[in-house]
């Protein structure tokens, strides 16, 4: 009787409730998170550290290897996570494990890309790929995990092998060029001459 | 409806850092606090909370359909001219809504006196919906609590489903959520979003309000350049209808969230509109638009601005003086006055009652307490339980 009655939610996955990046990216990926429990068509996918990993699992695809490997570079740079310094991407991803990168949305610190995930290398549709990064901190809850570009975990970086969703791998569509940025945000600025009395300062309710 | 002391979890503190939640304490001043808990009856969790909860939610919608499609309400709410017909469109379409907090007075017994509908932007989500459930449950199995004490929170189960619903109605499986720069507590409230559309399957992003972009066609972007397709923004649509980027809200083809009919509810002119309308309704207070004043019969009132949050600039008036007097930077928009109804006191602490609403379902409560009378940021969190 209790149970049907039950007021409250029955089952909260904890786990999932454990949050990761200790020190606050100023940006994070786009989360592409489905794993094989929501997806709806499950695939296999495998994780190399660098493109001869790849070769030496594939040789046949050498080339898709080296391709992949560039596109997930980029992808890694477009979406992995960006510090203000380098103290704060150190202290999620270890020492040393951190560059220096400046483009067109800024200058930041982020971590090296530490492998890459592909799947359906032999598709003639094409394969998809995935940056993929691991931390070597120990204040890091991320260490020798494999981690995506959103801060998701894909278990145990000695792992290789991984099934994962679909939109795993799906890039989300991109404008052609931003002319103009803050145009939402004013009130709070106008508005927080009393912020300073407010603990919060938050704009809900 | 008691308040019952408990012995804090040793390792509370560590815990919430251990799960990201970062804004338990505010300028070493306890923010969620154990030290006691709020024990209700099932029968006043069930008849005087849950219940008036869906009803009114129901009479709000009523009042929705009218003003979406009256000038004249419109008006008196003061939604700018430019936002009507985007209002009535988002309203004939029925766009779902996710979630809404209405903050009652209860003493306990008696019907619940709502004091107003946080409709479009209501905070304290991850400390209702899974901090308090996760205190539960790990009291229970210290045994600090009975086992069948229960919980009026189905809060994350609901937005998990809740999520789904939106994500499959827009037939997106991806959305932006967002809030604006240096607040912990409107980031943990995201954040919390972000892990229940997870939990939904959808893929999500985060992004400052402020970060927000305008592109070269007409849509708005995020820091990395990506289309804004559906968002849910914890930042308020009476800010955002007043902004640059005001004027691209109809052209960007956003799918909101909350949609953009639900200006009409959180704002303060509903008050008055629903005793107008449902005069006498045991769960209402009286309340009055500026220019009805004189049919108040009260001697105390409260005097809110159209559009404040967090008990700022609310006002007591008392035989037609100001007695209480809150300050803040609202008020400029015009003003409501409702009969003043005080909170329960326990040990010197007002408490309020914020019940949640997840779609039209009601979905759990939370509750705020402060040493005074008009509840701040400033309040507490206390955790409760059903017995």
């Amino acid at each position: 009787m209790q149970s049907t009655k039950l007021k409250r939610s029955r089952s909260i996955n904890l786990s999932a409730m454990r949050k990761g990046f200790s020190a606050k990216p100023l940006a994070l990926g786009i989360a592409a998170i489905c794993l094989a429990a929501c997806g709806k068509e499950p695939e296999q996918a495998a994780i190399y550290t660098d493109v001869d990993d790849c070769q030496n699992s594939n040789p046949e695809f050498a080339e898709q290897c080296r391709l992949a490997y560039e596109d997930a570079i980029a992808e890694a740079q477009r979406t992995g996570p960006k510090y203000n310094s380098a103290r704060d991407c150190e202290y999620e991803f270890g020492p040393n494990q951190c560059q220096y990168v400046s483009n067109q949305s800024g200058s930041f610190f982020m971590p090296f890309m530490a492998g890459y995930m592909l799947s359906n290398l032999m598709s003639p549709r094409g394969y998809n790929y995935r940056p993929m990064f691991t931390s070597y901190s120990r204040y890091s809850p991320y260490r020798n995990r494999w981690i995506g570009a959103d801060g998701y975990d894909f278990g145990d970086y000695r792992r290789k092998s991984v099934r994962v969703g679909k939109n795993t791998f799906k890039s989300q569509p991109t404008v052609n060029k931003t002319i103009k940025r803050g145009g939402f945000g004013s009130s709070v600025r106008a508005k927080s001459s009393w912020g300073s009395s407010s603990k919060k300062g938050g704009w809900g309710g | 409806m008691f308040r019952l002391d408990i012995a804090q979890r040793k390792n509370w503190q560590r815990k919430a850092q251990e799960f990201g939640f970062k804004f338990h304490t505010i300028h070493g001043e306890p923010y969620w606090d154990e030290t006691a808990y709020y024990q209700f009856s099932l029968q006043q969790i069930e008849q005087d909370l849950e219940d008036p909860t869906e009803e009114i939610q129901q009479m709000c919608l009523h009042l929705v359909d009218i003003v979406a499609n009256s000038e004249y309400w419109l008006e008196q709410f003061n939604i700018p001219q430019q936002y009507w017909s985007q209002i009535q469109e988002s309203w004939q379409q029925r766009q779902p809504s996710l979630y809404s907090r209405l903050d009652f007075a209860y003493h306990g017994k008696g019907p619940a006196k709502l004091y107003e509908n946080n409709a479009d932007t209501p905070t304290s989500l991850y400390e209702s919906g899974f901090w308090q459930w996760l205190w539960l449950e790990e009291q229970v199995n210290l045994g600090k609590l009975p086992k069948q004490a229960d919980q009026f929170n189905s809060l994350q189960e609901k937005l998990v489903r809740r999520l789904r619903v939106i994500a499959n109605y827009y037939q997106v499986n991806h959305m932006h959520l967002a809030c604006c720069q240096d607040t912990d507590e409107d980031r943990g409230t995201v954040q919390y979003l972000q892990d229940c559309a997870t939990e939904a399957g959808i893929d999500n992003a985060f992004t400052y309000i402020e970060d927000i972009g305008l592109s070269d066609c007409g849509h708005f972007s995020d820091i990395q350049n990506n289309k804004i397709q559906t968002l849910f923004k914890l930042y308020p649509w009476e800010f955002m209808q007043r902004e640059e980027f005001g004027d691209a809200i109809e052209g960007a083809k956003v799918n909101w969230i909350e949609p953009i009919w639900k200006s009409i509810l959180s704002n303060k002119a509903l008050m008055p509109l629903l005793w107008k309308t449902f005069k006498g309704h045991p769960n209402l207070l009286p309340a009055y638009f500026e220019q009805d004043l004189a049919l108040a019969k009260e001697t105390k009132l409260v005097k809110k601005p159209l559009f404040s949050r967090e008990g700022a600039n609310i006002s007591i008036i008392e035989q037609g003086k100001t007695i209480v007097q809150g300050e803040g930077p609202y008020g400029e928009e015009g003003y409501i006055y409702q009969s003043f109804y005080p909170l329960p006191q326990f040990r010197q602490n007002h408490t309020l009652i914020g019940s949640w609403l997840v779609g039209d379902q009601a979905a759990g409560i939370s509750i705020r307490e402060d040493t005074s009378a008009i509840t701040q940021d400033s309040s507490r969190f206390l955790p409760h339980i059903c017995l």
